[in-house]
């Protein structure tokens, strides 16, 4: 009896006449967007007080004035405090936006003019900090990224998925113990990665400043992100075939390998590409354990190699304006890098809902 | 040809249906597949285990020898016969950097996630949701370099300003004349990287706020600012207050961003944002890391292990807090 009355009564839809919008209130708001900003448009043309200035001292305090007074007038004291919500919410909106624009604007404005085809694949032998920007470049520090991006991925996707199967399939005793590590171990920070191998690896001379070194420091970073997601995925992956598969007798282990994780393939790829995008611009583990070079190394045992962060950091820290160019370039071929992985993200899981 | 009892027992007998969950596997394959798995899923223990030992015993001596004024003491030098490592000021800065990041990041942050959850269009909110990914995708190297080549100016532009008018305040004083490197740029330089991370678990625990509850209210004649006030954010609470300690652990251990738009003093500065002087753990490290000496590189590791403990701390506590609002909520 109730389940039908639940039913029912979910089907219908209330009707919310708050929602709706009537004239007044489409006046009201008309009126509290057009006059601080024709105001803000005069006193800009007119006095010479800097643009950011006018908008924070002036066009805030005054928009929050008029949104109020409008509000006011169209819905009572009450409406004030939606006004002051509304404002709020448009403004952090706004900051955000000019942040981020202003982050890769400057990164795709200033790089631009650095990047070029020798650019991307000449490396930096004896190339001082004064060198024209035609000569040199970061294609070493572009294939030592992706070297230890590789041994990080060979180290930490396995034991990532491995801990996600852990904690979905086979949910032994552990399961919460082992969640309860990832999650401790994603919080920590780049710097300590890097001081572990350091201190565990390099200080006891099992390898020197080497690719190997900065691939198991990527690793520490990478595992707790690919684990989590894995994680997500794997608990997607319906009983029903699980079941099935334990039904028709198959052992635990093949379950795991041959339904379950073909199942999750996209959405373990979607953990994997996360995995990338965590560590692919972090600098500091990378300059306590692969150091930067100047030439191309592919051995990742022995000898410094270069990055595309470390190379940024070489750059800026000397502070001539070619060498800040070619920061700037680096930066957005590393925005090119991780804005690929972000796209591939959302290519996978678009890809994967039109199945559905 | 009779069928007795025992051939047909034998002929119908089935595999034994294998549970997943506790029971042993049965197997070689299975034992040597959980096996495998088991040692896997416990890497991020002795990963954790091995930072915990390699950082204390490298670092204790050094640790022993300074005693308390390690973590107290403001005196750093490598200079052979009158060696000290007192790292009380990069510790303080620490904090104050990211307690700075938090009260810029905080307000900005709730108000995206309740615009993306009450507030905003359809299409604005997925436009936000997606300027958010990026922003958390953004490197720290590249938002480092921005910081210092193009938001360093603008926002010693703006403390001027703060000084000028609001002087008289003693966290705005400044009797330097230097705006750029200091605590102020370092903090919005934090407040750039963790606001994607409070928006991200705000506006997912707002969103699960119930629809049901917020139409009651709206019914009453509420306005929705009444009805986000007493019930969407008494209901968040607990998810908001987690998310901040999330991003207030991501800020206490940033390193790069901040090493290129912050002076390093050994020094404390109490509570002056506008000043050039400024300290941070992650970024000591890295800027004394490469002419370092043997003792010097331990203290430096001394310094690491109680970055690591802090920032730890801080994680556990806020993933309690997620964890116990989300299923207060469930229950």
């Amino acid at each position: 009896m109730s389940t039908t009355l639940e039913r029912e009564t979910s089907q219908i839809q209330p009707e919310r006449p708050w929602a709706k919008q009537n004239k007044s209130t489409l006046v009201a708001n008309l009126i509290a967007v057009i006059i601080p900003t024709t105001l803000l448009a005069i006193l800009f043309f007119v006095t010479e007080i800097p643009g950011p200035v006018l908008v924070v001292a002036f066009f805030f305090p005054v928009q929050l004035l008029t949104a109020g007074v409008t509000t006011f007038f169209d819905r009572g004291k009450r409406g004030i405090g939606d006004a002051v919500l509304s404002v709020a919410c448009v403004t952090s909106f706004g900051l955000v936006l000019a942040l981020l624009g202003s982050v890769v604007f400057s990164v795709i404005a200033r790089g631009l003019n650095t990047l070029s085809f020798s650019f991307v694949s000449q490396n930096n032998i004896y190339i001082s900090p004064t060198t024209e920007i035609s000569y040199g470049g970061v294609g070493h520090a572009i294939l030592g990224t992706f070297l230890v991006v590789f041994i990080a991925l060979i180290i930490a996707v396995p034991l990532g998925i491995a801990s996600a199967i852990y904690i979905t399939d086979i949910r032994g005793r552990a399961a919460g113990f082992v969640r309860f590590m990832v999650q401790a171990m994603s919080g920590v920070p780049s710097i300590v990665a890097g001081l572990f191998i350091f201190a565990a690896v390099i200080l006891t001379d099992v390898v020197g400043f080497s690719a190997i070194a900065g691939g198991l420091a990527y690793a520490i970073l990478m595992l707790p992100t690919v684990a989590r997601t894995a994680e997500e995925v794997l608990k997607l992956v319906p009983k029903d075939v699980r079941d099935a598969a334990v039904a028709l007798g198959s052992s635990r282990a093949r379950v795991t390998l041959l339904i379950v994780i073909p199942t999750a393939k996209t959405g373990l790829i979607t953990a994997v590409v996360l995995g990338i995008a965590r560590v692919v611009g972090e600098t500091a583990p990378l300059l306590l354990t692969t150091s930067n070079a100047n030439n191309t190394n592919l051995n990742p045992f022995t000898n410094p190699v270069a990055t595309i962060p470390v190379y940024i950091f070489q750059f800026l820290g000397t502070g001539y304006e070619t060498s800040i160019n070619r920061a700037w370039g680096a930066a957005l071929v590393l925005l090119l890098i991780v804005s690929i992985l972000f796209a591939l993200t959302r290519l996978i899981s678009r890809k994967k809902r039109e199945k559905q | 040809m009779t069928v007795t009892s025992s051939t047909l027992e034998t002929k119908s007998s089935y595999p034994e249906p294998r549970y997943f969950g506790r029971e042993k596997s049965r197997t070689t394959s299975d034992k040597i597949f959980s096996g495998t798995v088991i040692v896997s899923a416990l890497s991020s223990l002795f990963v954790l285990t091995g930072i915990l030992v390699y950082l204390s015993t490298n670092s204790l001596p050094i640790i022993i020898d300074q005693g308390i004024s390690f973590i107290t003491g403001s005196n750093w030098s490598n200079i052979e016969g009158e060696e000290s490592f007192q790292i009380f000021p990069m510790l303080y800065g620490t904090l104050f950097n990211a307690i700075i990041a938090l009260v810029i990041a905080v307000p900005i942050s709730v108000f995206l996630a309740l615009f993306i959850v009450f507030l905003a269009p359809k299409v604005i909110s997925r436009v936000l949701v997606i300027v958010i990914d990026v922003l958390a995708a953004i490197p720290s190297g590249i938002i480092g370099l921005w910081g210092f080549l193009v938001f360093t100016p603008v926002a010693a532009n703006w403390g001027e300003l703060l000084n000028k008018y609001l002087g008289f305040i003693p966290v705005f004083a400044n009797d330097q004349g230097q705006y750029a490197r200091s605590p102020f740029i370092a903090g919005w330089i934090l407040a750039i990287m963790i606001i994607p991370i409070i928006t991200v678990v705000s506006r997912e625990v707002l969103a699960q706020t119930p629809q049901e509850l917020i139409d009651a209210s709206r019914g009453l004649g509420g306005s929705l600012s009444g009805a986000i006030r007493m019930v969407a954010l008494p209901y968040a609470r607990g998810g908001i207050i987690g998310g901040v300690m999330l991003g207030l652990g991501r800020a206490l251990g940033e390193t790069i961003a901040v090493f290129f738009v912050l002076n390093l003093i050994f020094d404390v500065n109490f509570y002056q944002i506008l000043i050039p002087e400024g300290g941070n753990i992650a970024s000591m490290i890295v800027a004394k890391f490469g002419e370092a000496t043997p003792n010097e590189i331990n203290a430096l590791l001394g310094a690491g292990l109680v970055l690591f403990v802090m920032t730890l701390i801080v994680n556990l506590i806020a993933n309690a807090i997620v964890k116990r609002s989300t299923r207060e909520r469930l229950s």
